[in-house]
């Protein structure tokens, strides 16, 4: 089952089928299809042909006859009519998979497509699906939005809706957070939520998989396959749908995430801030967070919400404490580390290794601001390597200035880091390390 | 929870017991036979006699013992209070007599084509924590268990919690300390702490009856009193209900 999935996320070679002139309105639109042809080109570095049944675009083919045989991916930006008639010769060409974009087939044809491919052992990911289908490593950007293709990295995000999907990548991109996969399921006429799952458990470049879900087709295999997953990575599911399925069914399910061990978040923003921190650190194993700050008064606000969320602020060992006074006498020591505005990165090296080195804590926050201290931008580099030091303690970087956040995210862009840019997402984020954490200890991992 | 032969046995006795209510043309079980299979299945129940007529009753007050409850037995009329047809705490033949006669009545009045079996005579049981437990065959994911606390924490706190069937000792336990009203049941208050444990095998036999009969679209113990730690729960009335056709 997996072995045929695999051929949607790890195509050798594509063929996008579409028209370039024949003015449509909709997902087949031609406008769509010439944004699908570009990032293809652009991104995919496998072999890509492109049959243009208007004939127009340089490098394409006509027919879909003359497009050499056993392609891995098909990719049909056609109204379901054309699809039809076209689905012998398709299939004539040894394609594994195919994914359609345009939505509208009736039942029948949905019958008929579903049946014929099953024959075919061809698998179909679709119909409407806008935000197809990316693999970052290989450069498969099956989107109809040019250019939207995030960074590498650990997240892999399954999406039921096109829009939400967009959107999540979009925060990728915006945040630079890191995606290994994403594929979205449309209608879901054989591909589901439960097949890309399994897949994804099993592969090696994901650390974390995301799912936002409105509803479930077989409802205990999903649930059994999220089971499976925890086990080795962690499963992030945003649930949508209350006002539409109701309080009650909600809750059910809900609850049952939770009995599989699904972690769950409520919104999009929540949703990355989790992921990256989930595919970039370890599991916490206890609750109790250190802070380490340049300002004193973003730390109020930042202990504030950590303990609003069920963290507790970690209380430093004595033989700690007397280290880092008997090198800095003015560092204040009380409910979090302040190491005053004119720390530089010597002193944010110094005494985040003692701090990781204090068996009392489970994860370290790092606060920060640029602005009105006298810390350098090259500074926060000091962060990036106690990351990438420290193998069991989760650390993570608040920039309280959104500005400064920005400019600390480029400058650690290509480091393990997880900088935010608000104390409620880095507490949402090591609020999910340590259920994860708890999680991995209740499968006995 | 079960052993082997002991589920097979419970099963086949529950399968009976369904399919005779359905031959009667009912899908939703009186009190009796939903503590009847209840106790089939390792619930514990208070001890329920049906009496038909008044020396039935008096007969069977004689066995169960005073104080006793009574309850009109009718499959008509499930609100059993709504009726007038409940009369807890009865302390002697005296009172029966005259409490007899009334509810018959009290039903009567409330719906007068009702079919009326007789009254149930039930052993009477202390004041204690009452809570509630609960099944039904969710859309998605079939048999599901409910737990809360009884009156207006569920009807206007909405304070209860779900898992899906089976479930283990834990996932259950865990049900029971997510309602924000734990408190109540757990040592933090001035009184002892509640049975817990005899909570957590109720709800994991309704759980694992539930998803033995996907047939059972709902299950209701309500309420069950909950007595200190050690000292067990029993199920005070149980409501049973059968999807799909008479």
């Amino acid at each position: 089952m997996s072995g045929e999935v695999r051929a949607i996320f790890e195509p050798k070679s594509v063929v996008l089928v579409g028209a370039s002139a024949k003015e449509r309105v909709g997902a087949a639109s031609p406008v769509f299809f010439g944004s699908l042809v570009h990032n293809t080109l652009r991104f995919f570095k496998g072999k890509t042909h492109v049959v243009d049944f208007s004939g127009r675009l340089d490098g394409a083919v006509k027919n879909l006859d003359q497009v050499p045989s056993g392609c891995d991916i098909a990719v049909m930006v056609l109204p379901p009519k054309l699809v039809m008639k076209n689905l012998r010769k398709l299939f004539a060409r040894k394609v594994k998979a195919m994914v359609l974009v345009a939505g509208g087939f009736d039942q029948h044809q949905l019958e008929e497509l579903t049946r014929a491919a099953a024959k075919q052992k061809v698998r179909v990911l679709g119909p409407n699906v806008l935000a197809g289908v990316i693999n970052t490593t290989k450069g498969l950007c099956i989107t109809l939005e040019r250019g939207l293709m995030p960074p590498c990295g650990g997240i892999a995000m399954i999406s039921q809706n096109c829009a939400v999907g967009t959107a999540m990548l979009d925060r990728a991109c915006a945040y630079s957070v890191g995606v290994s996969k994403f594929a979205s399921i449309g209608e879901g006429a054989d591909i589901t939520e439960t097949d890309l799952l399994e897949f994804l458990t099993h592969d090696k470049e994901t650390k974390v998989i995301c799912i936002y879900l409105e509803s479930v087709r077989d409802g205990r295999r999903f649930l059994e396959s999220i089971r499976e997953a925890v086990q080795k990575k962690p499963v992030v599911v945003l649930k949508g749908s209350t006002v539409r399925e109701g309080v009650e069914r909600n809750r059910i399910f809900v609850a049952a995430l939770k009995q599989v061990g699904a972690l769950q978040v409520s919104d999009i923003e929540e949703l990355l801030s989790v992921a990256d921190a989930l595919a970039k650190q370890p599991c916490m194993r206890g609750n109790r967070v250190a802070v380490v700050t340049n300002v004193s008064g973003p730390a109020v606000l930042v202990a504030d919400v950590l303990s609003r969320e069920g963290l507790a602020l970690a209380k430093l060992s004595d033989n700690i404490i007397k280290k880092i006074i008997q090198k800095y006498p003015n560092i204040n020591i009380a409910d979090w580390v302040d190491l005053g505005i004119d720390a530089n990165g010597d002193r944010y090296k110094f005494v985040l290794e003692q701090v990781l080195s204090d068996s009392g804590v489970d994860g370290v926050v790092v606060v920060n601001e640029l602005k009105s201290t006298f810390l350098k931008l090259e500074d926060v580099q000091e962060a990036a390597k106690a990351v990438k030091k420290s193998k069991n303690t989760p650390v993570i970087d608040i920039v309280m200035c959104g500005e400064d956040c920005v400019l600390v995210r480029n400058e650690l862009r290509d480091k393990n880091v997880c900088v935010y840019d608000s104390p409620r997402k880095a507490a949402q984020a090591l609020c999910a390390l340590c259920s994860y954490g708890k999680i991995l200890k209740k499968v006995g991992k | 929870m079960f052993s082997v032969i002991g589920l097979a046995a419970a099963k086949k006795k529950v399968t009976e017991l369904l399919s005779s209510v359905r031959k009667e043309g009912r899908l939703e079980l009186t009190e009796l036979d939903s503590k009847r299979i209840l106790a089939v299945w390792g619930v514990p129940v208070n001890r329920t006699e049906l009496a038909r007529d008044l020396s039935e009753a008096i007969k069977a007050a004689r066995e169960v013992r005073y104080p006793l409850v009574l309850k009109i037995a009718s499959p008509d009329i499930i609100h059993k209070s709504e009726a007038k047809g409940v009369k807890v705490g009865l302390t002697s033949e005296l009172e029966l007599r005259q409490s007899f006669d009334e509810l018959i009545d009290n039903a009567r009045a409330y719906k007068p084509d009702a079919k009326i079996f007789g009254v149930t005579i039930q052993e009477y049981l202390p004041p204690a924590r009452e809570v509630i437990v609960g099944a039904l065959q969710d859309l998605y994911f079939g048999a599901t268990v409910m737990f809360g606390l009884g009156g207006v924490w569920i009807e206007v706190l909405k304070d209860i919690s779900f898992r899906l069937a089976p479930l283990n000792a834990e996932d259950a336990r865990e049900m029971i300390q997510e309602i924000k009203g734990y408190p109540v049941l757990a040592d933090i208050q001035r009184a002892p702490p509640a049975d817990i444990d005899a909570l957590v095998n109720i709800i994991q036999k309704v759980g694992q009856l539930a998803h033995e009969f996907p047939e059972i679209t709902e299950i209701d113990l309500n309420p069950i009193f909950v007595f200190d730690n050690g000292k067990g729960a029993v199920t005070a009335d149980a409501r049973i209900v059968l999807g799909g056709r008479k």
